[in-house]
């Protein structure tokens, strides 16, 4: 007779053990599914947190250190009233500038979803009406709006956050001059469309002013704000966000003011996972054609870290109560089947006695809690779903309000970028976390099950099998 | 024809204490040998280590002239010998056919029915049988594993008169009609006079009489 067979007259006739052996099993199951399905619901919610976040780190002129910087003094051309003296400003900036060679060689890395760099001025166009501003300004800035210079509208951070989007045309790419997007609001105001021009004049040092030679922009593309200035809130008529204008790179340099800017003097990197942050920065700074004596990179992972910080605990928690429901429930199985082990002495002892091998009776003891336990743990299946999503929410409620009394921090993914408030983004932690059993915790489920019962059936399988075949059947008789 | 033997065997429970004392035999197949002796004597050792359940302290047992141990007493067991207890010792989960079947290589159903038990009684419990049935059910159990050699310890211990005498001429013809080497610790004259040869320990040591 074959052990499966022995194994399955015994579950079979010796009903009340099975039916004893089930429920364990299916309680056992059902905690290690639940625990199995919260860690794994974890997990993804800590995955979506990092690919919706990102990572951000910026790289700027290093402006203590750098060997490169520049300071100069300006004459302001105008005369302090009191003092009858003429006023002066410095101007300091780095000699060593990013390259669009540079930006394109980051984004080539791995993990970086973004880099983007501006080059900003403000300057006035030709015959163009602004929307006004509600804080009053300079003379001299009267009639300029904020023009951005970049080499991909696509990567700016206004458009990968959502706060601006791009309604009609196209985005501005590296090799396009003379281009430029406006918001949808401005061109309605002007009646402007795609494909009509804009002018406006390079900055001429003589005449300290926008007297330089024209310069005409063809708008491609209108982009709508998500979000717009509150109703009472302070703000230039340059800083508005309806009447940004973005150009390509080369428009900026020729309608530069300064004269000093020859490439960008920041980068903004973006990355898809915070927890590449270490690697990335790494692979950036081993780029051969950027002087680091020049810059220094500040990354930023305090916002992941923090929104992450709740998931984090409560997958902490998951893992440890997984432990110990798996070391309880060996500990609980492996008493339960010793002591039905020695009442079942007299069996063994019959086994041994017509040559049946102790590996063939432990693997019928095998045998025997297997098949009760595919039965059980494929029940779990429908009691760990009607409970794991409950107990979910209820563990990470309580991560979260753990977290938040250590720590009294806000979790929130928005980050204040220049002047530019970035849309908040609803972080996945604030949603809850969707816990569902799936097949593949129910197959992670089975394979620590068996490991559970391997364990559980040798440990209660070594007092009898160490006795001699003699000392068992002494015990019988 | 097949031959067990004990060559210069002696057993100690304790060191210096020995049960049994340079006992040899040959026990062949076709016989029926009965062991006799006092209560604690050491006629179950013996059947012990003829059955390959232990071994012995000093000395061999051999079957057709080799160690019981040079294949394994496991090998010994499952296919040179089949067991037969006072207690009967079935496997109470099962139904007699079944407990035939555990080491069965001959069609277990025939080999019950001749011993008594109808088709209705062997795909019962063996809980619900007699024990005359249930020792019934292990005799066609030793019987159907096809071994040479059927140690009995006590078969008739726990059954009546008329089912011991029947029980026994079951053993009888075992040795005689299928050709197996009988051995058949008993405490029963009834039984020793039934066997061929009487082998009687006394204070450690054998003596052998052809009849009782």
């Amino acid at each position: 007779m074959s052990i499966s067979k022995r194994a399955f007259l015994y579950v079979t006739r010796k009903r009340g053990k099975t039916i004893l052996l089930f429920a364990i099993l299916l309680i056992m199951a059902t905690f290690v599914l639940t625990g199995l399905s919260i860690w794994k619901a974890s997990e993804t919610a800590l995955l979506d947190l990092r690919q919706s976040m990102g990572g951000k780190f910026d790289i700027f002129p290093d402006w203590e250190n750098s060997p490169y910087i520049v300071k100069e003094t300006v004459t302001d051309n105008e005369v302090n009233e009191e003092t009858g003296k003429t006023s002066y400003s410095y101007l300091m900036y780095s000699a060593v500038q990013f390259t669009p060679e540079n930006i394109a060689a980051i984004k080539g890395i791995p993990g970086v979803k973004y880099c983007s760099a501006r080059l900003d001025d403000l300057l006035p166009f030709d015959g163009l009406s602004l929307f006004p501003g509600t804080l009053p300004t300079d003379a001299k800035y009267q009639g300029c709006t904020k023009v951005l210079g970049v080499c991909d509208t696509q990567d700016d951070q206004l458009f990968t956050t959502g706060t601006l989007t791009l309604s009609e045309g196209r985005h501005i790419f590296a090799d396009d001059v003379h281009t430029a997007i406006i918001s949808r609001d401005l061109a309605e105001r002007n009646e402007l469309n795609i494909g009509d021009y804009l002018t406006a004049h390079s900055y001429s040092t003589e005449d300290q002013d926008f007297t330089g030679p024209e310069i005409k922009v063809q708008i491609i593309g209108l982009f709508t704000p998500d979000a717009v200035e509150r109703f009472g809130e302070m703000v230039t008529t340059y800083d508005m966000i309806q009447n940004r204008i973005f150009v390509d790179v080369q428009t900026a340099k020729e309608m530069d003011s300064g004269g000093i800017n020859y490439g960008f003097s920041a980068l903004y990197v973006t990355i898809y996972d915070p927890q590449d942050m270490a690697r990335v920065v790494a692979d950036v700074k081993a780029l051969p054609e950027i002087d680091w004596k020049a810059f220094i990179i500040e990354a930023d992972n305090e916002a992941y870290e923090s929104a992450a910080a709740p998931l984090a605990a409560l997958n902490e928690l998951v893992m440890t109560l997984l432990v110990i429901i798996i070391v309880v429930s060996a500990i609980i199985l492996a008493l339960i089947l010793t002591l039905w082990t020695k009442t079942r002495i007299h069996e063994i002892g019959v086994f041994l006695s017509v040559g049946i091998s102790k590996p063939a009776i432990i693997g019928q003891y095998l045998i025997e809690v297997l098949l009760i336990a595919v039965l059980a743990f494929g029940l779990s299946y429908f009691t760990s779903s009607a409970i794991a999503d409950q107990i979910g929410s209820h563990l990470l409620e309580q991560s979260m309000q753990t977290k938040s009394d250590e720590d009294d921090t806000v979790t929130a993914a928005a980050v204040d970028v220049d002047a530019d408030n970035l849309i908040q983004k609803p972080l996945p932690t604030e949603s809850g976390i969707q816990v569902s059993v799936g097949p593949d915790n129910l197959a992670r489920l089975y394979l620590i099950g068996l490991i559970i019962i391997i364990v559980a059936v040798s440990a209660s399988s070594i007092t009898v099998m160490r006795l001699h075949p003699r000392e068992i059947l002494s015990k019988m008789s | 024809m097949s031959k067990l033997e004990l060559k210069n065997v002696s057993y100690a429970y304790e060191k210096g204490r020995n049960v049994l004392q340079n006992i040899s035999a040959e026990l062949e197949t076709g016989k029926m040998y009965a062991i006799l002796g006092p209560s604690g004597s050491g006629k179950t050792t013996l059947l012990s280590l003829l059955g390959g359940l232990d071994v012995p302290t000093q000395g061999s047992v051999l079957f057709d002239g080799e160690d019981i141990t040079a294949k394994g007493l496991e090998y010994h067991r499952r296919n040179r010998i089949s067991l037969i207890f006072q207690s009967y010792n079935l496997i109470d989960y099962m139904t007699p056919i079944e407990n035939v079947q555990l080491t069965a290589r001959l069609d277990a159903e025939p080999i019950l029915v001749r011993l008594g038990l109808t088709k209705d009684e062997v795909s019962r419990n063996v809980l619900k049988l007699s024990g005359g049935q249930q020792q019934r059910a292990a005799i066609a159990r030793a019987l159907a594993s096809d071994a040479p050699v059927i140690l009995a310890d006590e078969p008739t211990g726990n059954l009546d008169a008329d089912t011991a005498r029947e029980i026994t001429a079951i053993l009888k013809e075992s040795a005689h009609t299928f050709g197996k080497c009988v051995v058949v610790v008993t405490h029963s004259g009834d039984v020793a006079k039934q066997a061929d040869m009487i082998l009687e320990i006394k204070r450690g040591h054998l003596n052998e009489y052809p009849r009782y």
